[in-house]
């Protein structure tokens, strides 16, 4: 069976989604993030490791006076799509450990690769203050120009960039 | 009428009660996210090859429906728009910062939000992926003296689209619909070039 037969077409996910992050702004005034939670986090991890991290320029503003970097609204709300995501993939039969990747390419070149995109990503959204999440959905959902510069830039040199990385992601659809 | 909306920028709800929602919300996310196929990789690189256009559709249609939902919000009169959280716009560091995002994104197949439903459900690469973010998270914060002067200038302040051009939160609107629209357009008909032309 095609297991892309269970997923929401995609037109339908998008208006879920829209009223979903709607009711985000309505109650919290501000939309669904994601990359702020990992920037929390790894300010708390290093943190536990050695205070220093609380003087930092930019980490430091996440630990003020002794704050707990993890108290904060958009680091629970992380914790809830990994609940989320968890309880869809369960009900349609879809937790299964693996790797996702073209066909014939190596697991650990595939690795390697998933782990500098996440170094590189992690640094370009300190510079946009968000992702695809906090910064191009909340941000273009509530007619925020950098939303725009942020997305365009972003698919522009995806689109570019893919030509590099055709083998990692031949025949996959 | 005292505007209601957003119920926790107003006073209506207090922070442990907007704290107590945020996990809601987030399971709200990460069902749909999970539900559109983004819990798996081969289902947003393809993208960028204009092989299959879920991850535009899900997010332009996700941005039309929330930015008219809000729009009837303020237009009822129970929405305060100016108590909405809208990041500060830096031009330069968004332009290099979107630039190094879709080279992160193309390089690894995911996104932070779509990696962490991808963890959730087994994928070993979302979990590789979040271990390299956390590392960049540091290495941004151990060089952060140095990189601080371009991060934070060029900054034109919380600019929307009718601040830019003139007009008010319909023409916003209106304006954001176009924007919609003509992406949508143009990803079918990169998609069509891409069938004729078949894979290389």
């Amino acid at each position: 069976m095609d297991e892309n037969k269970s997923y929401w077409n995609p037109i339908f996910a998008g208006v879920i989604l829209g009223i979903a992050l709607f009711v985000s702004f309505m109650i919290a005034g501000q939309g669904m993030g994601a990359s702020g939670a990992f920037a929390r986090m790894t300010a708390e991890l290093s943190y536990l490791y050695d205070s220093a991290i609380a003087t930092n320029g930019y980490a430091g503003k996440y630990l003020k006076n002794g704050a707990n970097a993890l108290s904060n609204w958009t680091v629970i709300e992380v914790f809830g799509i990994f609940l989320g995501g968890y309880i869809s993939a369960a009900f349609a039969g879809r937790i299964k450990q693996s790797i996702d990747k073209g066909e014939d390419y190596s697991s650990v070149k595939r690795l390697f690769w998933a782990f500098v995109g996440g170094v590189i990503i992690a640094v370009a959204t300190r510079f946009a203050r968000g992702c695809t999440s906090g910064q191009a959905l909340d941000g273009a959902a509530t007619f925020s120009v950098g939303a725009w510069i942020f997305m365009l830039a972003a698919f522009g040199s995806g689109f570019i960039f893919a030509n590099f990385f055709k083998a990692q992601w031949k025949g996959v659809k | 009428m005292e505007t209601l909306y957003p119920l926790f920028t107003t006073g209506a709800i207090d922070n442990n009660m907007n704290f107590f929602y945020a996990i809601f919300i987030g399971m709200l996310f990460g069902f749909i996210l999970e539900r559109a196929g983004f819990g798996s990789s081969k289902h947003i690189a393809p993208v960028f090859f204009f092989r299959n256009l879920r991850v535009s559709q899900v997010m332009v249609s996700a941005i039309l429906t929330c930015a008219t939902l809000l729009t009837t919000a303020v237009y009822m009169g129970v929405l305060d728009f100016n108590q909405i959280f809208i990041p500060t716009t830096y031009i330069w560091p968004y332009l290099v910062g979107g630039a190094l995002f879709g080279l992160g994104m193309i390089m690894s197949g995911w996104c932070p939000g779509t990696a962490v439903v991808g963890f959730a459900t087994g994928k070993l690469d979302a979990a590789v992926f979040l271990l390299g973010v956390m590392f960049g998270m540091s290495v941004y914060f151990d060089n952060f003296d140095s990189l601080a002067n371009f991060a934070n200038s060029s900054n034109v302040g919380r600019l929307t689209i009718d601040k830019l051009v003139g007009g008010d939160i319909y023409t916003a609107l209106i304006i954001t619909i176009f924007i919609g629209i003509g992406l949508s357009v143009f990803m079918n008909v990169m998609k069509s070039i891409r069938d004729k032309k078949g894979e290389e």
